[in-house]
């Protein structure tokens, strides 16, 4: 079944458009395909996108843009996971409950605690992080 | 313990908490123990299975090594729970069977809540599905924020903490933000 169909009227510079067509005269498309499937390349370039990706979880969380906005470009599963994530921070997380002190290392850990630095030859290959 | 709420962790909530502790480079975080003080906070619960997990990373010289070995020293101050047999294989959803256990505990037990670090990817939408109040559910930084508001640790060491995570563990720099607003502003 064909997709609805919304007119779109613009202006463009007549450069842009004889560039366009002089394309189309080569390819045989027409203008409007020509245009079509160039929107539709800045669509896909977009949403793979890190940045732009980051730019529309942003704009979610300041509230700037909704739910469903936020899910046609970055997918149902990321849209759900940052809804779910976002509606999290207003939870508040059962209180802690602190003794008079925090006990010392050497009765919580039986001993100091050791530390870690990498080794000067293998950097950051020992990180294994 | 009694009094505490109880908290299921997993294994990366573990050894994550317990890395900047053992981390000597200067980008760690130093002056509190996040690690301990998590455990002194609440009532920590785990799966047989996350002990496990944490003794197979324990083995190298790495910094995550380290970190579990850290963590094992510890091992008295958590409640480990057998929870094999009630978990079958293959384990769900793409959870793995610490995780897949640490759910069982929230559902099956008496569960407050359950921290995790797993928030920036799909498993983070995993995990809201399988626990059947997922209003039980928090993140690590979540935690960290919370013990700053309380008083537990210091806010500007959380502060530090939390660049740090984002920087080696690459957590939603966002997510953070706004918790970083909420709880240390």
């Amino acid at each position: 079944m064909p997709e609805e169909k919304k007119r779109v009227d613009f202006n463009a510079d007549v450069s842009v458009i004889e560039s366009a067509d002089s394309i189309t005269e080569v390819t045989n498309d027409t203008r409007t395909d020509f245009i079509i499937d160039a929107i539709k390349n800045e669509i896909r370039k977009l949403r793979n996108d890190e940045d732009f990706r980051q730019e529309v979880v942003d704009a979610y969380y300041d509230g700037r843009i909704d739910h469903s906005i936020a899910e046609d470009i970055l997918g149902v599963e990321e849209a759900t996971r940052m809804k779910l994530l976002k509606e999290s921070i207003d939870r508040t997380p059962p209180e802690p409950q602190l003794e008079d002190s925090v006990p010392t290392d050497e009765e919580f850990y039986d001993g100091k605690v050791p530390t870690w630095k990498p080794d000067e030859r293998s950097k950051s290959a020992s990180e294994g992080t | 313990m009694a009094g505490k709420a109880v908290a299921v962790v997993d294994t990366n909530v573990l050894l994550n908490l317990a890395i900047p502790v053992v981390d000597n480079r200067s980008k760690a975080p130093t002056g509190e123990d996040p690690f301990k003080t998590l455990l002194v906070s609440y009532d920590i619960h785990v799966p047989d299975s996350v002990l496990g997990e944490v003794t197979d990373a324990s083995g190298g010289d790495d910094l995550l090594s380290q970190a579990a070995k850290l963590v094992l020293r510890a091992a008295d101050s958590l409640t480990t729970h057998d929870v094999r047999d009630e978990v079958g294989e293959p384990v769900d959803y793409g959870l793995d069977r610490g995780e897949s256990e640490a759910i069982w505990l929230t559902n099956n037990r008496n569960v407050d809540f359950l921290i995790t670090d797993d928030f920036g990817s799909t498993k983070y939408l995993l995990l809201n599905l399988a626990l059947e109040d997922r209003n039980k559910l928090f993140t690590t930084p979540h935690i960290l924020c919370t013990l700053a508001a309380d008083g537990a640790l210091h806010p500007e060491y959380v502060e530090e903490a939390l660049t740090y995570y984002f920087e080696t563990k690459s957590w939603d720099g966002k997510y953070v933000g706004l918790l970083r607003e909420r709880y240390l502003r």
